[in-house]
């Protein structure tokens, strides 16, 4: 009997051990030793000669130029991605959500770029946006329109890279939202038919309302994901021109052999700065979700 | 303030015909209630006067203007759904706004109108609620007020009342009424529930598989139903009805029209049988009497004096049967044949 409540009270433990010691070596420890590392003179060949330099990182980061620019670059990267991705999917998926013939397909070739590694998306494009024989440039040309220089030019790299993510992403982001979009009760617009409601006002006032959760949960998961974009800096840039293109990560990345407790410093800050952007837009608009 | 006409209206569902050149007019001012089984066509007659899914063929006269051409927000009709579809990220005030707001009514005046009417449906404490905090009946009266708010000429109805519960439903049946009685526009309310129909109705279309039945007052329906299907759509338990003869025609009269004795009885009709079942609802008795030739037929008593398997008479006075032809179609005191037909049931009689 008291057996049986022993193992009562500890079942529920038992239950989450697997999927606890998951997080807590993949994330819990890994996050650790990331701010622990932060606090070192860290030496690769020889740990012994590491040094303890308590925030020494952390004020080094803030005091250098190149980590500003790297922040800056991922904050218009993020800020371009979201906002683009966002309006265009939206703009999809409103418009795939009406029955037509071709919707279907429309909707699976949408989704293709998701299913392709973005490895592979960025070479593509890489040639694609090639200056001299690069297929863009070409058709720009036919159409009349100055060519542009793309990656090579650190006026338009960051932009550059800003359309092949959104590219990448708006099919997986469209598909979010039209099941959103197919969940809304068709009575409910035909209410509005009968309120003399304008198209206008019954996307304004009813379907986003209606979505906004959907919309809110992309605009979190796409914030982070930007702010931590590498694949395609690394394919298509380096970085460059002239550290146009160096996003956080990248720039983290460009310390892993020479300066690893730099690095963990700078890692620690880009989470503080995710945490933070998390934190305002839940301040910010919790409030005008709307949860059934 | 207005009338509504069915021209040879006929709608299909992807080439399914569901209603094929209907012709109904409906009376300004009246309170008209369709009712009909399950699938009958009752909801789709309803959205094609608001126009959210417009006839295939002929036309719709609101107040005899053509409007197939009219967008449902300009019709003047207002309309609760079945399942209320009340705006879920609007509080019960904006949903009750909504429609006002479309229309540019100023603001001043908007605010009059929701708190009066609010005042009206028993709102006026929820106004800053959202619906998913309201219960059914209140969620119903929300429905309700958005519709009335708009002052609409027509107001449509489709089984407003089929959430709520029955003690609910009796009392927004009677307010119903008297919001008609009240407001004076023509309502048109739909319904597969016979006892709203007969309550609520100045003048019920009977329908069955999108073809009219009956159009006429609930006591027309119910003393001189026109077909066999009203004469057992209408009453509960539904009259009892028995073949007559070889060609297929019918008799019938309505259980609480029956009388049981234990002795013979001197009745136009009358047959010996045994009580099958009893049921006892408190103010009346129904009982199910077998006759001996295997027919069966249910009565209503108001007294509750004979037990299961006690052998009685049922007898039916002339004036209380009806007759039915062979295609269905109820026969007339006047009508040639109807002498006929009583004459040969009196040879039917047993006992
Ligand atoms: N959008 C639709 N597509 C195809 N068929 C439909 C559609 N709407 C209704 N129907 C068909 O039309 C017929 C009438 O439907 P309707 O909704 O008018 O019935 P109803 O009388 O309101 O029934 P209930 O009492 O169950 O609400 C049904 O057979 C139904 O299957
Ligand atoms: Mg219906």
């Amino acid at each position: 009997m008291d057996k049986k409540r022993i193992w009562e009270g500890f079942r529920p433990y038992v239950l989450i051990a697997p999927a606890m010691a998951g997080i807590f070596l993949f994330v819990m420890y890994p996050v650790g030793y990331l701010i622990y590392l932060s606090l070192f003179k860290y030496n690769l060949l020889n740990k012994d000669k590491s040094r303890f330099v308590g925030l020494d990182n952390f004020t080094q980061i803030l005091g250098r130029g190149d980590f500003y620019k790297a922040l800056w670059n991922t904050t218009i990267y993020t800020a371009g991605v979201v906002v683009l991705t966002m309006l265009l999917s939206l703009l999809f998926a409103v418009w795939l959500n009406k029955k037509g013939r071709f919707n279907s397909i429309v909707q699976a070739g949408i989704f293709t770029p998701h299913v392709v590694s973005i490895v592979s998306i960025s070479l593509v494009w890489l040639w694609l946006m090639e200056p001299n024989q690069g297929l863009l440039n070409y058709v720009l040309k036919l159409v009349g329109l100055p060519p542009s220089d793309w990656l090579q030019s650190s006026k338009t790299a960051l932009m550059s890279i800003i359309i092949v993510s959104v590219w990448q992403a708006i099919g997986y982001y469209t598909l979010i939202i039209v099941a959103a979009l197919q969940s809304i009760s068709p009575s409910i617009y035909e209410a509005a038919a009968l309120d003399n409601a304008s198209k206008f006002k019954v996307f304004y006032k009813i379907t986003l309302p209606m979505i906004s959760p959907q919309l809110f949960f992309i605009l979190i998961i796409m914030t982070i994901g930007s702010f931590k974009v590498f694949d395609t800096v690394q394919v298509m840039t380096g970085g460059g021109p002239n550290n146009a293109t160096t996003t956080l990560v990248y720039y983290i990345y460009g310390f892993r052999t020479t300066n690893i407790g730099y690095a963990s410093a700078t890692g620690v800050l880009l989470m503080a700065v995710i945490g933070l952007l998390t934190f305002v837009y839940f301040r910010l608009l919790a409030k005008k979700v709307h949860y059934q | 303030m207005a009338s509504i006409e069915f021209v040879k209206v006929s709608k299909y569902f992807d080439r399914q015909p569901v209603i094929q050149d209907l012709d109904l007019k409906i009376e300004d001012g009246t309170f008209t209630v369709l009712v009909g089984p399950s699938g009958c066509g009752k909801t789709t007659l309803l959205r094609m006067i608001a126009g959210i899914d417009p006839q295939t063929s002929g036309t719709v006269l609101i107040d005899g203007k053509d409007v197939t051409r009219i967008a449902p927000g300009k019709r003047g009709v207002a309309m609760v759904f079945q399942n209320y579809a009340i705006y879920p990220t609007m509080s019960v005030r904006e949903n009750i706004e909504f429609g006002l707001v479309n229309n540019k009514v100023p603001k001043a005046e908007r605010t009059r109108l929701v708190e009066t009417i609010g005042e009206t449906v028993g709102l006026a404490d929820y106004l800053d609620r959202k619906p998913s905090t309201l219960s059914g009946g209140q969620r119903q009266r929300v429905a309700l007020a958005r519709a009335m708010v708009k002052n609409p000429s027509v107001f449509l109805m489709d089984e407003p009342l089929s959430n709520l519960d029955a003690k609910l439903r009796v009392q927004m049946r009677i307010e119903l009424i008297e919001l008609h009685k009240k407001l004076g526009t023509t309502f048109v309310y739909v319904t597969h529930d016979q006892v709203e129909a007969m309550s609520m109705a100045d003048t019920i279309v009977l329908m069955n598989k999108g073809v009219i039945q009956q159009e006429a007052p609930p006591e027309v329906v119910y003393r001189k139903p026109s077909n066999l299907f009203a004469a057992q759509f209408i009453g509960v338990p539904p009259m009892n009805i028995a073949p007559l003869g070889e060609d297929r025609s019918t008799f019938g009269f309505r259980p609480e029209n029956a009388v049981l004795a234990a002795e013979p009885g001197s009745f136009h009709f009358s047959a010996k049988g045994e009580i099958a079942t009893r049921e006892m609802l408190g103010s009346e008795t129904i009982y199910q009497v077998k006759t001996g030739d295997g027919r069966s037929f249910m009565v209503k008593c108001p007294d509750d004096i004979f037990h299961v398997d006690q052998e009685v008479y049922l007898g039916v006075p002339a004036d209380k049967l009806f007759f039915f032809g062979a295609d269905g179609n109820r026969i007339e005191e006047r009508d040639a044949r109807y002498l006929d037909f009583l004459e040969r049931l009196r040879g039917q009689s047993h006992g």
